[in-house]
């Protein structure tokens, strides 16, 4: 293997990592929260990369980047409407019930997600073409270094700078945060539990949408789309400790280096690395690699 | 609030009768219904007993796994390899092919619920079932994506007779028949005092505990006795449908058995063969509308959990007796 293998292995592990981290980002922010594992959060990141992709079709050709970063976000927004929408109808319906149930209505939720897609967009192939000024590749000495996933690198970095800082250095981020820890003590110190808890779906929805949007170019659509990112989801964020950001995103990228490098190793079965990997974390340690065990 | 009892008030009596009527309204089938629509009968009937293994863990246990199919795929790979490669009787067969799934059941179990409990056992198994899957799509023997195709469906030696179970119906009757003997067995393990106790264990594994009821040991007898279950279930499959893919092991699979479940009425011994009439129902009226099918069924489960928690037999059950909401 030389340097040059080497560098593309882990560019092509990082795109993954942060691919991944963007759309398990949301989920473990409302685990960590509310404490619902919410399956269908896949769906709704599925659903933000067709509404970026109706976007594009209808403005036409290659987009700018700047079209392009606006599409997500006006993804992420449509797809918070959605989350509010949810949260009135099941989310709020779900406190107190079993895990087990929670788990299996947003199963339906899931379900639900599929099948409006499918009946919206057909199930045929969609593709988006990047943004002009992501499309092609640099070349660091023998390696390709694609413009397109360093931009997603980016965006993964960025989307988990600011999450971080929101919620560690700013009043309503330290609010989210103390009600994760004591929803009790928190109402009971005049905190409107509910209204953080709708903002934190929303944001949480919000970046499945966004994750849609700057992640759309990056693989074809199909109604498929969402099933396999929960799982890789669910894979980092257990790696990383169900609930805290700093987890998914560490736990993204050692899961796609094991990942890529696993490939190396073992050729002739993907994805294999990734549930062995998941399975063993979940044995030995299952409160995962930055979680603490308390529930 | 989840607190009705398992077998929803009624006995013995009660679900042999029940049974009996079933099963004579499934060996009618073929004289009513063209051979597509005997086709998802009999896949009713596996999916009834796929369904009714799942419950022996979550009904019964209150054990939530997601990787059942991992099991069902085993049954069904096992009897595909068993009868086509080593050319083993279809009955051997059969037998071979719980034993395997009770063997994976119990391998997993072993490790997966020492470990884990709720939600984290549930991702668990659903990582195994996925390295399963993963397995299966890339081993050559076992057709990696493609599958396993063309399968025969065998001939039974019984003593002196012989049946072509190839001919006509007749794998559809022996489907029937082997379904029964699952269900009966299934039935029975529910009134035993193992049975007894892994209720007590669902209610309250702590207190279960202090009785001197060995939690972990009964899960995971539960576990493996469910993947056996789960397995022939499978094996069935494979001859019925005369081909397996990896598909089978995929997690989408494990969830059929607990929209069936839920649907039906977790509480209720009867509720997974009924909601495996109705999913199936439902599947075959939207068969033409794509993401249909998908839509409504999340939507009828979404209905269940979050507001008719008993499924279709809880709400019967309610409107029979004249209760008014609990």
């Amino acid at each position: 293997m030389q340097a040059a293998d080497i560098v593309t292995l882990l560019v092509n592990s990082l795109t993954w990592a942060m691919a991944t981290f963007l759309v398990a980002a949301g989920l473990t922010l409302v685990f960590g929260t509310l404490h619902i594992l919410n399956f269908s959060h896949g769906g709704f990141f599925m659903i933000g990369a067709y509404l970026a992709y109706s976007l594009a079709n209808a403005i036409g050709g290659a987009p700018s980047i700047a079209m392009y970063l606006f599409g997500s976000l006006v993804a992420g927004v449509l797809v918070a409407v959605l989350g509010l929408v949810v949260d009135r109808l099941v989310l709020r319906r779900l406190a107190g019930v079993d895990d087990a149930y929670v788990l299996i209505a947003t199963y339906a939720l899931l379900l639900v997600c599929e099948g409006s897609t499918k009946l919206l967009w057909g199930l045929n192939y969609h593709s988006v073409q990047p943004p002009a000024s992501l499309d092609g590749a640099w070349l660091l000495g023998n390696a390709v270094l694609p413009k397109l996933s360093l931009f997603i690198i980016g965006a993964g970095v960025i989307v988990f700078v600011a999450l971080e800082y929101c919620l560690n250095q700013t009043r309503p981020g330290r609010l989210v945060k103390a009600i994760a820890a004591d929803p009790w003590m928190a109402r009971l110190l005049g905190v409107n539990v509910r209204l953080v808890y709708t903002a934190t779906v929303a944001l949480g929805f919000a970046l499945a949408g966004l994750a849609g949007g700057l992640l759309v170019s990056n693989q074809t659509l199909s109604p498929t789309l969402a099933s396999a990112f929960v799982i890789q989801a669910f894979g980092v964020i257990i790696i990383g400790g169900m609930g805290s950001i700093a987890g998914a995103f560490f736990g993204s990228i050692l899961l796609g280096i094991i990942d890529a490098f696993g490939q190396w190793v073992l050729p002739g079965l993907p994805g294999l690395p990734f549930f062995l990997a998941m399975t063993l974390i979940l044995l030995l340690r299952p409160q995962g690699l930055m979680g603490r065990r308390n529930h | 609030m989840r607190g009705s009892t398992f077998l929803g008030g009624g006995g013995r009596r009660r679900d042999a009768l029940i049974l009996l009527a079933v099963v004579v309204l499934g060996l009618c089938v073929p004289s009513f219904l063209n051979r597509g629509l005997v086709f998802i009968a009999g896949m009713i009937w596996i999916n009834a007993v796929f369904g009714l293994s799942f419950n022996l863990l979550f009904g019964l246990s209150g054990v939530l796994s997601f990787g059942q199919a991992m099991f069902f795929a085993a049954g069904a790979y096992a009897t595909a390899v068993f009868t086509q490669q080593f050319a083993l009787p279809f009955i051997p067969a059969l037998l071979l092919s719980a034993l395997v799934g009770a063997l994976l059941a119990a391998v997993v179990g072993l490790v997966a619920l020492r470990r884990s409990e709720g939600v984290y056992f549930a991702i668990l198994t659903l990582a195994f079932a996925e390295l399963v899957h993963l397995l299966i799509a890339n081993t050559a023997v076992l057709g990696r994506n493609d599958g396993l195709a063309g399968l025969q469906r065998p001939a039974l030696g019984l003593g002196g007779w012989r049946i072509d179970l190839a001919a006509g119906d007749n794998f559809y009757f022996f489907i029937v028949a082997m379904c029964a003997l699952l269900i009966l067995l299934i039935r029975w393990i529910v009134d035993t005092p193992f049975g007894r106790a892994l209720q007590a264990v669902k209610q309250d594994p702590e207190r279960a505990e202090f009785l001197g009821i060995p939690v972990r040991k009964h899960r995971l007898a539960i576990f493996t006795l469910a993947g056996a279950t789960t397995a022939t279930a499978g094996a069935l499959v494979a001859p019925w449908a005369q081909i397996v893919t990896p598909e089978l092991a995929h997690w989408a699979n494990s969830t059929s058995p607990i929209l069936y479940t839920l649907l039906g009425g977790s509480a209720y011994f009867w509720g997974p063969v009924l909601g495996a009439v109705v999913l199936s129902a439902v599947f075959y009226v939207t068969r033409t509308l794509v993401g249909m099918s998908d839509m409504v069924t999340g939507l009828l489960l979404l209905v269940v959990v979050v507001s008719l928690p008993g499924g279709i037999l809880g709400l019967l059950t309610r409107l029979t007796r004249g209760e008014g909401k609990r």
